[in-house]
């Protein structure tokens, strides 16, 4: 009796809520999402026509061809950048390592389709660099295409890679290392036969995170794909119906994001299982005494790199500040963008403001107390939670948008169109980080120092509170945070999801997009950069030993 | 204070009896200790008097009092973790005050008894440090004030020595002995030092798969040990296999390694074997001429690698039958070659038939 209502009746009070949220808002749409894939028109028997129709359409296939080649290239190119990026910072004595960590990761929480819009306003066709180099007379190439996506996910995407890469190169220990040289390798084979395939599985599940990531993305095509066509974006054409509504072709598009996930999962997995190398340093390896040309040729590399990254951001706020008039980009200095902006509405930031809080605090709430259950209370069921939980991220937002619409419209509960359908889905999307990063304080923390509060008399609940939980503040604290600003930037899910008077920034920025007001686009984008930099900036300090648990 | 009686407890871990049918009754003010190897369940026995590991049969009493059915926020115990976990967001005297606070004690009896809980570890004036500011030592001290503050029915301590550097960890003993003597309290102290274990306790419980191989205290688990297993896992020692020839009550003859003694304490048939313990101590190495004692049994053997240690000299000796024995003596052997081992059977103990 006491074991059920005493130590098992928290975890299982946990399960049931985690498995009641996620079996509604998760598992169901993504069964009706499967279901009008291999569902007739009727609804009501089973076909394959709407994969053999899709599958036979060369639209759809380069689709299918464009989204996993896009995703392969990012993949590769993020690892070009970020592995010398990452060696350059964990080994070759150069200064301002801290600040260079800080700002590679920073486009982890800054909106990618802003990146690529600072692209279309810097060299796209009426681009500001293309202009001046066109009146050169110097011949510009199109930036629109996969060309123009590849760039923007490189440059978004590589703290993937050089996050968890600098923490393995960190971890290798320096005994590894020493023993090569004594058996007579050189610095350089060294490196090659030892350093390098010890930090590999890192690079690989960084890899994994990038490729997931641009299969996902539904900002970045939309601005820089023009008419070829993307998975994720079109299914969200066909989904809303641009030209018809037809949610068959819609599912398959989103079982093919899905199957496509998983498959890399599976391939990464099996290329992980044969080499496991927890080394456990006890002492890093040391930063390499290299001569001063090749420290200051690493410094060159990092500041280049992290810069790239980040000019497009910084163009986007400063042009944001320059009248335009119509499409044209004038210079002079102007509040004018950010009037039209906000001239029908505010609507839209507090939108996106008490959004992105519900959100964050609801995936706190559930978050928090499964990575609790996850990593205190072993057992099948609690592994099983933990898959189910973390595999949102796997979910492109456009396929789980589509699908909670069709879960929700009609039926038991109906949801569509409000905001609440909205915070359920930004929940769902943002549970995997709120786990993972409070199972990561969790394991810093002893489970003795739980044991000897109850041992000194204070009951289980009560030590939760007095004990665990101000232990887990900082890491809660950052976790908040980083959900918050992930979910202002969010626009997959919410594109599908939103209505009217729900519209929230990045969905204000969509829709300058589409007409053609530049100036007010910018004026959204920089106030997207404020809303996610600003929060970031307040709690740096606590957010600097989580940065690795939002991967 | 208060006896623990633990009867017929155990627990299995999936296919693992990690507690196999033990049964140990400690007795009040005893400063009982829990020794045996990594695995052997010593620790798990020691987490179901806390509270911290259900039992699947058996159970535990204080005194009279059934408590394997209680919380283990209501056991009243004191434990004492191997790596301290002493709170790291309170301070040293909020550490030590946090059991009486939860025990509703008023604000000026708690000062008071802190302070003197402080004092008792030598951390007077240690109350405003915050624990990240305290040595390995310190924060054990805090964590032992912290157990004791209370005034718990026993002291239960998880290997409290092992994250400590050598010579802390000797000093840090005495001080734990002298503190329970002080007291007068209960205490079950897990270990898988064996040296910690006999210099501190008053009964040593040995044990080994989840099982208690043998209860005694640490002059006898040394001197007379019952197992194998015991005999080899304290201290070392020198197994032989022999059997048994000609009975006459409890003495019988024993052959072993060539030679006939005559021991006590022999159990088995005629024609049975047994197994021997001969410690390396007992063992003698005679100097060339010298003439062995009365009584005393000799051997011949070479004589083998010898390992200078400072305080004594370690060396084997092979005999006739390819056996090495292990000895230790004060001096380095004076002879080589062929030598000859001497020793009193009334220190070789006889263990039982071997496994």
């Amino acid at each position: 009796m006491r074991g059920f209502f005493g130590r098992n009746a928290f975890p299982l009070a946990v399960f049931a809520v985690a498995i009641a949220f996620l079996g509604l808002f998760f598992l169901l749409p993504l069964l009706k999402v499967f279901g009008a894939s291999i569902l007739d028109a009727s609804g009501k028997h089973f076909t394959l026509a709407n994969y053999t129709s899709v599958l036979s359409n060369r639209f759809f296939l380069n689709g299918l061809i464009n989204s996993l080649g896009i995703a392969a290239a990012a993949a590769v190119c993020t690892v070009l950048i970020g592995v010398p990026f990452a060696f350059c910072l964990a080994r070759l004595p150069i200064g301002g390592k801290a600040a260079l960590l800080a700002l590679a990761a920073l486009p982890l929480v800054l909106p990618s389709f802003v990146s690529a819009y600072a692209l279309v306003l810097l060299f796209g066709r009426s681009g500001i660099v293309t202009g001046a180099l066109q009146a050169l007379g110097i011949p510009f190439e199109s930036i629109y295409g996969p060309k123009g996506i590849i760039v923007v996910y490189t440059l978004t995407l590589y703290p993937y890679i050089v996050l968890p890469v600098t923490a393995a190169f960190k971890s290798i220990d320096v005994s590894v290392e020493e023993a090569a040289q004594n058996l007579g390798a050189s610095r350089a084979r060294m490196l090659r036969t030892v350093t390098l395939p010890l930090v590999l599985p890192s690079v690989l599940a960084g890899a994994l995170l990038v490729f997931i990531e641009a299969l996902e993305n539904f900002g970045v095509p939309f601005v820089l794909a023009e008419d070829r066509p993307i998975l994720s974006v079109e299914a969200y054409k066909l989904f809303v119906g641009e030209t018809t509504d037809n949610p068959a072709s819609a599912g398959v598009l989103g079982m093919l994001l899905i199957v496509c996930t998983v498959a890399a999962l599976l391939f990464q997995r099996s290329v992980l299982a044969r080499r496991n190398f927890a080394t456990g340093a006890r002492r890093s390896a040391p930063v390499l005494s290299v001569g001063p040309a090749l420290g200051r040729l690493g410094a060159t590399y990092c500041w280049l790199v992290v810069g790239a990254a980040l000019v497009p951001f910084v163009a986007v706020v400063v042009i944001s500040f320059m009248p335009f008039s119509g499409p044209v980009l004038r210079t002079g200095f102007s509040f004018g963008n950010f009037v039209q902006l906000f001239e029908r509405s505010y609507r839209p930031l507090t939108n996106t403001l008490m959004l992105a809080t519900l959100a964050a605090c609801g995936a706190m709430l559930i978050g928090v107390p499964i990575g609790y259950v996850v990593t205190r209370h072993r057992s099948r069921l609690s592994a099983l939670i933990d898959i189910v939980a973390t595999s949102p991220f796997a979910v492109a937002g456009t396929v789980l948008g589509i699908g909670l619409v069709m879960a929700f419209s009609s039926g038991f509960l109906i949801l569509t169109g409000t905001w609440l359908i909205m915070v359920f889905a930004y929940m769902v999307r943002k549970l995997p980080f709120s786990v993972r990063s409070a199972s990561a304080i969790l394991h810093q923390i002893d489970p003795s120092l739980e044991e000897a509060s109850i041992n000194l008399g204070v009951p289980p609940a009560l030590t939760f509170l007095r004990i665990t939980i101000p232990l887990m503040l900082g890491g809660i604290v950052g976790g908040f945070v980083l959900t918050f600003v992930t979910v202002a930037s969010e626009l997959s899910s919410t594109v599908v999801l939103y209505s009217g008077p729900w519209t929230t920034m990045t969905v204000a920025m969509f829709q300058a997009l589409e007409g053609t007001s530049a100036g007010v686009a910018a004026a959204a984008a920089t106030v997207l950069i404020i809303c996610t930099i600003l929060p970031v900036a307040l709690v740096y300090r606590l957010l600097r030993r989580h940065e690795l648990s939002m991967l | 204070m208060t006896a623990i009686t633990i009867e017929g407890v155990a627990r299995t871990f999936g296919a693992v009896r990690a507690v196999d049918d033990v049964s140990i009754a400690v007795r009040d003010g005893e400063f009982f200790t829990l020794l045996g190897p990594s695995g052997c369940g010593k620790t798990t026995l020691l987490r179901m008097v806390a509270g911290f590991c259900e039992l699947d049969t058996g159970r535990i009493l204080f005194g009279d009092e059934r408590i394997d059915t209680l919380p283990p926020h209501k056991r009243n115990t004191g434990m004492v973790f191997q790596n301290y976990a002493v709170f790291p967001n309170v301070t040293v005297g909020g550490n030590v005050a946090y059991g009486l606070r939860a025990r509703k004690v008023r604000a000026d009896e708690i000062r008071e008894r802190v302070a003197r809980a402080l004092k008792l570890v030598q951390l007077d004036g240690f109350a405003e440090r915050w624990p990240h500011q305290l040595s390995g030592g310190q924060l054990q001290r805090v964590a032992i004030a912290r157990a004791i503050v209370i005034e718990p029915h026993v002291l239960l301590l998880d290997e409290p020595l092992s994250n400590l550097d050598a010579k802390l960890r000797v000093e840090m003993r005495g001080e734990i002995r002298q503190l329970q003597k002080l007291l007068g309290i209960t205490v079950l102290y897990v270990t898988h030092d064996q040296e910690e274990a006999l210099a501190i306790s008053d009964r040593v419980a040995v044990m080994r798969a989840g099982r208690v191989e043998q209860i005694a205290s640490p002059r006898d688990i040394y001197e007379r040990p019952m197992t194998p297993f015991v005999a080899s896992f304290v201290g070392t020692t020198n197994l032989l296999n022999g059997v048994i020839g000609a009975r006459e009550g409890d003495a019988a003859e024993v052959v072993v390694a060539g030679t006939t003694l005559r021991l006590t304490g022999v159990h088995g048939n005629a024609g049975g074997k047994l197994t021997l313990s001969m410690r390396p101590e007992a063992l003698r190495l005679l100097s060339p001429g010298e003439v062995a004692p009365a009584r005393y049994v000799t051997l011949t053997g070479t004589l083998g690698e010898v390992e200078y240690l400072g305080p004594v000299t370690r060396f084997g000796v092979m005999l006739a039958d390819g056996t090495v024995l292990h000895l230790m003596a004060l001096m380095p052997p004076a002879a080589s070659g062929q030598v000859t081992v001497a020793f009193d059977p009334q220190r070789v103990v006889a263990l039982g038939a071997p496994a």
